[in-house]
């Protein structure tokens, strides 16, 4: 008993704003397992929750862009040329998004028997959910390479850029389900207005139209202009358009630029997190 | 000589009533426009807590329904950080609280096994060994392979039981834990708990059970409205506690512990 060194487990001194942030993704690195047993368990869920259970992950995207194929078709006159894979481009990495963002805003308080008896990182569980989003979108990508079968032309060698713009949109996505999972715990109006908040923010990118007629239309207004630009979708939708759908090279600044930006707001989404997960266990 | 495992010096944990239950943005606003009555709000589950446990010592912790014994617990877990006042736990700690948290309905015995052995932060590899031990003593049969939503009451508390003591920590805390399970678990798991006990540096116990904290315990401490009001041996602290329990049974609710708000 002796020979063993009994390190202080409670009451580390704190290490400020940095080392705070820092001593998070250390934890986060070295609790990697958890997150992948996490990340199993949802999938595992997500799964046993229907009668086709991961089969749902494939229809789900394909039923949608059927919806949006028909509605377009119809109120339109002059349709976006090979509409339904343009549509697609969009709704899938939408899906992704909105899924993360709505698992993970729930992730701390649905783990609030495990909270209130085990001392681990809470963090991980909104982590775990972004991981499980991803998965599923990879799945979701499986109906866009049957879709190319009906669109041949609009396979290139850029779809090799995927991987870039999937990185950027982690990058965008991982800050914001930090900051819902914790304030989620304090205001459960959130999970409820999130659905209504995604929806706008999808119809106000340049999602069911490219983003030539969205600059079209807001042209005469500079301000709006400006909006448009600071949305992360603008850029998103436009770079999977970019490199499925019109077979060109991304606009690597404004990406870069989103990267650059979202591993800040990362670091400062994990400050508010440890602020605000003091007071868990007590509000739980 | 080395640090004790358990040290706090002056620890007050407080809880804000009104950041707790349900909350929503129109109530937030609401409260906004008259706060004066801030302190009202503010309420001390733990205060001026000084408690020493030495290698070697385990501390019964007796006292009557809402007096802050959880949450003591779970400030020695580093599960709640304290608001106040200076904290130091050294060395593996292990939790027995409510038991068969973090079990997940859509995974068998074995996964749970390994997804809580995750939470705990104890290795893949090592937690892998572990399986086989922890399935035959939770005595699941032939439901070990069938998915945790199949369980009844019983055998989820005897898996997480299984799970949260095939640990051997240095510090070990114990929330009534010795009534788990139906009465034959309850023998085995008892003798389970004892031998943690004799392998561990230190423990503190939590419980309405008087008699087993007199036997468990070496030394024990009354709480009361957060505030430690009696301290001593096990013996004396608990017999002088009967005591005051029997000459006025209603200043003393007993029944199961109760979770904070």
């Amino acid at each position: 008993m002796a020979s063993r060194t009994h390190q202080l487990t409670v009451g580390r001194p704190p290490r400020g704003t940095f080392g705070t942030i820092v001593e998070t993704l250390e934890s986060v690195w070295g609790r990697r397992e958890l997150i992948m047993r996490l990340t199993l368990t949802a999938i595992r869920r997500r799964g046993a929750d229907s009668v086709l259970g991961h089969v749902w992950w494939i229809l789900d995207p394909a039923l949608q862009m059927l919806v949006y194929t028909v509605l377009v078709t119809f109120i339109r006159q002059r349709s976006q040329p090979d509409f339904p894979l343009f549509i697609f481009v969009a709704l899938l990495p939408w899906k992704w998004f909105s899924s993360a963002l709505g698992t993970a805003s729930e992730s701390i308080r649905k783990h609030d028997k495990v909270l209130r008896q085990i001392a681990f990182p809470q963090i991980t569980l909104p982590i775990a959910n972004v991981v499980e989003s991803v998965f599923e979108f990879c799945v979701g990508l499986i109906p866009l390479f049957v879709l190319y079968i009906f669109y041949p032309g609009h396979l290139t060698a850029w779809v090799f850029a995927l991987p870039l713009i999937i990185i950027v949109q982690l990058l965008v996505t991982i800050p914001f389900a930090i900051i819902l999972s914790a304030i989620n715990v304090f205001y459960r109006d959130i999970g409820n207005s999130l659905t209504h908040v995604l929806r706008l923010w999808f119809y106000l990118s340049p999602s069911l139209y490219s983003i030539e007629t969205m600059r079209n239309m807001v042209k005469n207004h500079p301000p709006l202009d400006f909006v448009v630009s600071l949305n992360p979708f603008t850029w998103i939708f436009t770079g999977y358009r970019d490199v499925l759908f019109e077979g060109r090279a991304p606009d690597l600044v404004p990406l870069l630029a989103l990267s650059v930006i979202s591993i800040l707001f990362t670091f400062v989404s994990i400050h508010i997190f440890r602020r605000m997960a003091l007071s868990f266990v007590k509000v739980l | 000589m080395s640090n004790p495992p358990i040290l706090l010096r002056g620890v007050g944990v407080q809880y804000d009533l009104h950041l707790s239950r349900k909350r929503s943005i129109r109530k937030t606003i609401y409260r906004a426009t008259r706060e004066k009555v801030e302190n009202e709000r503010k309420f001390w589950a733990l205060r001026n807590i000084n408690l020493t446990v030495e290698a070697g010592e385990s501390v019964a912790v007796i006292g009557p329904n809402g007096a802050g014994k959880s949450t003591l617990l779970q400030t020695l877990a580093g599960i709640i950080p304290v608001t106040e006042g200076k904290i130091e736990v050294r060395g593996d700690i292990a939790t027995l609280l409510h038991l068969g948290a973090g079990l997940e309905d859509e995974l068998n015995a074995e996964d749970n096994v390994m997804l809580v052995g995750a939470f705990l932060g104890i290795p893949g590899a090592t937690m892998r060994k572990k399986v086989n031990g922890i399935l035959e003593f939770a005595d699941l049969g032939k439901f070990a392979r069938a998915e945790a939503r199949t369980y009844s009451s019983g055998m989820r508390a005897r898996l997480g039981f299984s799970i949260a003591t095939s640990v051997e920590p240095d510090v070990l805390l114990l929330d009534e834990v010795l009534s788990t399970g139906d009465a034959s678990f309850r023998d085995k798991s008892r003798d389970r708990i004892v031998s943690m006990m004799k392998k561990a540096r230190a423990i503190v116990y939590v419980t309405h059970d008087l008699e087993s904290a007199a036997e468990f315990c070496s030394r024990a401490i009354e709480l009361r409205k957060g505030e430690i009001v009696a301290e001593g041996p096990a013996k004396r602290i608990i017999a002088d506690y009967q005591k005051r329990m029997a000459a006025n049974p209603a200043a003393y609710p007993v029944g199961k512990p109760g979770r904070r708000p």
